[in-house]
C-alpha cells in the first residue's frame, strides 16, 4: 500500500490574468510523507494544493501521481480526498451521509458504505454523532466529519488546506498530535498546507517553504530550521523568528554596531552580509554587542527581551524569568556555530 | 414585560399597511356574497342576507368561468414548468461558469426584464399572427416565457451563488461530478429558492392579463379575461365579478399559504448569514 501516492511537481506555472501566483514549481513528494506546504498568505502554497487536487488549472508544466500525467485529470479522476479549511460539509445531510457521500457517488453496496462509515467515524471518535447534521455540530466535531469523509474511501493522497485555523488554541494542539498519529497508522501521502511554522515544525517529514510564489527551501524540518537557504526563510520560521541585521564579515569575525564576533566561516576579502541569529542563541554577557532593553515579556519558562543595538531591533531568548528589566543597557554575545550570514543582495546563504 | 415603544410603531405601521392591502380583497369577499341589488345600495349595507347564488352562477351558469379555469391553469402550469425547467440550469451556468460575454448575457436578461410590455405586445401579435399562433396554448406560453424566464434566471442566481462553491469543490472531490455535485449537493440547497421562485412564476402568469386579452381569443381566454363574462355594455354584474374574482384567487392563495415558509426564508437569504463565498 505505501507505495501508492507519489506526486511530482514539473515547472508548474499559475497565471491570473496579468499576475502570476505561481513561478514555476517543481517539487518530489514520496509516497506515505507527510509533506508540509509552509508560507505566508497569498504565497502560492493553497494554488499549488488545488492544482494537485485537479480543482485549478495550471498554465504551464505538469502534474504527477503515481508516475502517470493527470495535469489534465479531472478531480474524481485523481485518487485524492481534500480537507478544505471551510470543512466544505453537505449541510442537508447527516454527519454518516456526509461520510458515506463519496462511497455512494463510486456506487458501493450500501451495506459496504454504512460499514466503511463507521469504522472511518470510529477512527476520528465521532461514531456517536452519525444522525447528527453539521450545522448541530462544534467545529472542532465538524473538523473530525471532514477528515472521516477524507479517509473514508482510503485514497492514496490527502490534501489538507489549514485543516487547524478555524479551531481554538487549546483544541489546534491536540488535534495536531492526533493528526499526525492518524497520517502514520494510515500511512497515506498527506500534503498540508500552513502559514503557522509551528504546525509544519511539529508535523512535517518535509516541508517546502513559499515565498512569493516560488518554493525557496525544500527540506526536514531541522534542515529548514538549522539551514534556511534564504533570509527570508530565516525571518519565518522559529517563534520568535531569526534576527536579522547588517554587519561587516571579514576572515572569521563579522562586525556588528563596531562590536567584533567570532564566526565559523571565513571570508578572504572584507564585505557586508546580512547576519542571522536566533533569541535563544543570543546570550546576555559582561561585554559585547550593547543593546537596550525596551520591553520584556515574561513567559514564565522563558523571557522574551525586546532590545534596540543601533537603528536594529532584535529579540532574545532567555531561559527562567529574565534577568533584565525595561530601560537597562545589556551585551549581546554568540556562538561562532550558532551564527547564519545571507548575502543582503540576494538573501542567499552564504554560511 | 412592557413592549418597546420601537415595537409599538412597528405594529401600527404593519396594521396600516395590511388594511389598506387587504381593503379591497375583504371588499370584494363581502359583495360576492351580497345581491346585485345589495351591491348598488347607498350608502353601502354592511348587514345583508348572504347569498351563495353569485357562486352558483360563476361556476356554473351559462357564463360559467370553470373554462377559464382551466385554460388559465394549462398557460400558467405549463409556462411555469418550462421556466423552471430552463431557468435552474441557465442560472448555475450565470452564477458559476466562467465563459465568455458571461457578463454580457446575464445584463442581457436584465434588459429583457425592463421592457415595459405594453411595448411588445403590438409585435407579439404581428409576430404570433404570422406564425398562425394567436390564441393558441404553444404561442401564449411561448409569450408567457419571454417574461417568466429572465425574471426567473435573475432570482436563482443569487440562491445558487449563495451556495459555497468549496462545497461543490468537495463533491468533486467526492467522485460525484458535474451532474453529481448539482444534483446531490448544490439543487438541495437551493430547495427554498426553487419554491419561491416558482410561486412567483406561478403567479406573475396567473395574473396576466394584457397579453392574454390581446394574444388569446376563444381558445385561449385565462380566467382575468374571463372576468368579461360579466361585463357588458349595458351593465357590470359587480357581485359576479367579485365572485369570479375570490374563485381565480384560490389557488394562488393556496399556493401562498403553502409555500409560505419557503418564502419567507427565501425572501432573507443573505441577510443573516455571513458571505458564504471567499
Amino acid at each position: 500500500m505505501n507505495a501508492r501516492g507519489s506526486v511530482r511537481l514539473e515547472g508548474v506555472v499559475k497565471r491570473h490574468g496579468e499576475t502570476t501566483v505561481l513561478h514555476g514549481v517543481d517539487l518530489e513528494i514520496h509516497a506515505g510523507e507527510f509533506f508540509v506546504l509552509l508560507g505566508p498568505s497569498g504565497s502560492g502554497k493553497t494554488t499549488t494544493l488545488r492544482i494537485l487536487a485537479g480543482l485549478e488549472p495550471v498554465s504551464a508544466g505538469s502534474v504527477w501521481l503515481d508516475g502517470e500525467d493527470v495535469t489534465q485529470a479531472e478531480p474524481g479522476a485523481r485518487d485524492v480526498a481534500m480537507v478544505f479549511q471551510s470543512y466544505a460539509l453537505y449541510p442537508h445531510m447527516t454527519v454518516a451521509e456526509n461520510i458515506g457521500f463519496p462511497l455512494k457517488m463510486m456506487k458501493r453496496p450500501a451495506a459496504e458504505i454504512a460499514q466503511a462509515v463507521r469504522a472511518a467515524a470510529a477512527r476520528v471518535s465521532i461514531d456517536h454523532l452519525l444522525a447528527r447534521r453539521p450545522g448541530q455540530l462544534s467545529g472542532g466535531q465538524q473538523q473530525r466529519v471532514a477528515l472521516a469523509r477524507a479517509i473514508v474511501r482510503q485514497p492514496c493522497i490527502f490534501l489538507l488546506d489549514e485543516p487547524l485555523s478555524n479551531l481554538d488554541a487549546k483544541l489546534r494542539l491536540e488535534t495536531r498530535l492526533e493528526l499526525r498519529e492518524l497520517q502514520r497508522d494510515l500511512g497515506v501521502t498527506t500534503v498540508y498546507v500552513t502559514h503557522d511554522q509551528e504546525e509544519a515544525m511539529t508535523l512535517a517529514d518535509r516541508i517546502a517553504v513559499f515565498i512569493e510564489g516560488r518554493i525557496v527551501q525544500v527540506g526536514t524540518p531541522r534542515e529548514v530550521f538549522g539551514r534556511p537557504a534564504q533570509a527570508s526563510v530565516a525571518g519565518f520560521i522559529g517563534t520568535p523568528p531569526m534576527n536579522l541585521l547588517p554587519a561587516t564579515w571579514h576572515h572569521d569575525a563579522v562586525t556588528v554596531e563596531g562590536s567584533r564576533h567570532p564566526v565559523a566561516a571565513s571570508s578572504p576579502a572584507s564585505r557586508a552580509v546580512t547576519l542571522g541569529i536566533r533569541p535563544g542563541d543570543l546570550r546576555l554577557q559582561a561585554q559585547g554587542l550593547p543593546a537596550k532593553v525596551l520591553y520584556v515579556e515574561e513567559l514564565g519558562d522563558h523571557a522574551i527581551l525586546n532590545v534596540q543595538t543601533g537603528p536594529t531591533r532584535l529579540k532574545v531568548k532567555a531561559a527562567g524569568l529574565s534577568p533584565a528589566k525595561e530601560g537597562d543597557t545589556v551585551h549581546l554575545g554568540f556562538a561562532p556555530e550558532a551564527v547564519h550570514l545571507f548575502d543582503p543582495a540576494g538573501g542567499l546563504r552564504l554560511a | 414585560m412592557k413592549p418597546m415603544p420601537r415595537q409599538v410603531i412597528l405594529g401600527v405601521v404593519a396594521g396600516l399597511i395590511v388594511s389598506v392591502w387587504a381593503f379591497p380583497v375583504l371588499w370584494a369577499l363581502l359583495t360576492s356574497f351580497k345581491t346585485e341589488r345589495d351591491v348598488l345600495a347607498y350608502p353601502p349595507v354592511f348587514v345583508f342576507t348572504p347569498t351563495l347564488a353569485n357562486y352558483r352562477e360563476v361556476l356554473f351558469g351559462p357564463a360559467s368561468i370553470l373554462p377559464n379555469l382551466r385554460s388559465s391553469l394549462v398557460v400558467t402550469c405549463s409556462a411555469t414548468a418550462l421556466t423552471m425547467a430552463f431557468a435552474i440550469p441557465a442560472a448555475y451556468a450565470l452564477a458559476r461558469l466562467r465563459y465568455p460575454f458571461k457578463r454580457f448575457s446575464g445584463f442581457y436578461v436584465l434588459v429583457t426584464q425592463m421592457l415595459p410590455p405594453v411595448g411588445l405586445v403590438i409585435p407579439y401579435y404581428l409576430a404570433l399572427q404570422r406564425l398562425g399562433a394567436l390564441d393558441t396554448y404553444s404561442g401564449m406560453i411561448t409569450i408567457y416565457l419571454t417574461f417568466s424566464l429572465p425574471f426567473a434566471i435573475w432570482l436563482m442566481v443569487s440562491y445558487f451563488e449563495d451556495v459555497p462553491y468549496e462545497m461543490e469543490e468537495a463533491a468533486l472531490l467526492d467522485h460525484a461530478g458535474r451532474w453529481g455535485a448539482l444534483w446531490h449537493v448544490v439543487l438541495p440547497q437551493v430547495r427554498g429558492g426553487i419554491a419561491v421562485t416558482t410561486v412567483f412564476v406561478f403567479l406573475n402568469a396567473w395574473n396576466e392579463f394584457m397579453f392574454a386579452v390581446v394574444l388569446g381569443g376563444n381558445t385561449v381566454r385565462p380566467v382575468t379575461v374571463g372576468m368579461f363574462n360579466f361585463i357588458s355594455v349595458e351593465q357590470t354584474q359587480w357581485a359576479k365579478v367579485a365572485a369570479g374574482a375570490m374563485v381565480a384567487m384560490a389557488p394562488v392563495i393556496l399556493l401562498g399559504l403553502l409555500a409560505q415558509k419557503h418564502i419567507v426564508k427565501g425572501l432573507t437569504v443573505g441577510a443573516v448569514k455571513g458571505g458564504g463565498r471567499r
